[in-house]
């Protein structure tokens, strides 16, 4: 990898996250114009991201939710709740 | 109780989700789950009402994730190192990545990725994964994740980055593997 792709690689996922200022979005975004690989490597983070979002929500299985509330039953009183 | 139980149903789902992703056992999932609930109900006094609510609830998620680890007493995190994710003799890798389906009849592919993925998280080391889950499943900001976790603002994004990069390398492996076979 070269020196000057090493400093852009560093700084790609706060480029994604929006966490950059607006000088080093304009020289990442010039970079990644003139260099394919940098490009490539680029959109195989973001699709690595949105594929492990996409993929992500589980369900509690309806047995352990029912053991949940039986427990919280148990073990909890008449507590005041925060609002949210 | 009835209030208590709004909670319960908003954010069982996720805390268990959560639980699952981060010990990748379905009872070890359960026992989080109760562990946030119980003591989330038990401390209610040590909660601040400017703190939002799910921040707190998965504060003490992941604080029941690292005890549960540490009574496993697992092996020492290994670190991701950047270099380890860059090619020395100045050539580049390429990743195969597939784009995630919303088409519903691809079905069979979406459970097939589901499983790389979730193996594919499930092999990264247990810091990395913690703020991988808080941030990018969960939708939590850098900031918000560094106060869950009780690390700086610095050590989340070098640890984020680093989990996606070796999650890259990962689902492109076992993604060129299933094509392959």
């Amino acid at each position: 990898m070269k020196e000057d792709c090493k400093k852009y690689f560093e700084s790609i996922s706060e480029y994604l996250d929006g966490e950059l200022g607006p000088d080093d979005c304009q020289q990442i975004e010039q970079h990644l114009k003139e260099c394919p690989e940098c490009q490539d490597c680029f959109d195989a983070l973001k699709k690595t991201i949105d594929l492990c979002r996409k993929s992500a929500r589980e369900e509690i299985p309806e047995e352990m939710r029912k053991r949940l509330r039986s427990k919280l039953r148990d073990c909890l009183g008449d507590h005041q709740l925060p609002s949210e | 109780m009835k209030a208590m139980e709004a909670i319960v149903d908003r954010y069982e789902n996720r805390i268990f989700t959560f639980g699952l992703k981060m010990c990748g056992q379905l009872q070890d999932a359960e026992d989080i789950t109760q562990d946030t609930f119980l003591n989330a109900f038990k401390y209610l006094n040590s909660f601040r009402e400017e703190t939002k609510l799910k921040n707190w609830l998965f504060k003490i998620a992941a604080t029941a994730c690292i005890r549960k680890r540490r009574k496993k007493k697992c092996e020492p995190d290994r670190e991701l190192s950047l270099e380890s994710f860059m090619n020395k003799d100045g050539t580049f890798e390429t990743y195969d990545i597939p784009d995630g389906s919303d088409d519903p009849s691809d079905k069979v592919l979406q459970a097939e990725m589901k499983s790389v993925i979730s193996d594919a998280i499930k092999t990264l080391p247990h810091k990395y994964k913690l703020v991988f889950n808080l941030r990018d499943i969960e939708g939590f900001n850098t900031k918000e994740t560094a106060d869950i976790l009780g690390i700086s603002i610095e050590s989340v994004k070098t640890r984020l980055h680093r989990a996606r990069l070796a999650l890259r390398e990962k689902i492109s492996h076992s993604y060129r593997e299933g094509k392959s076979a």
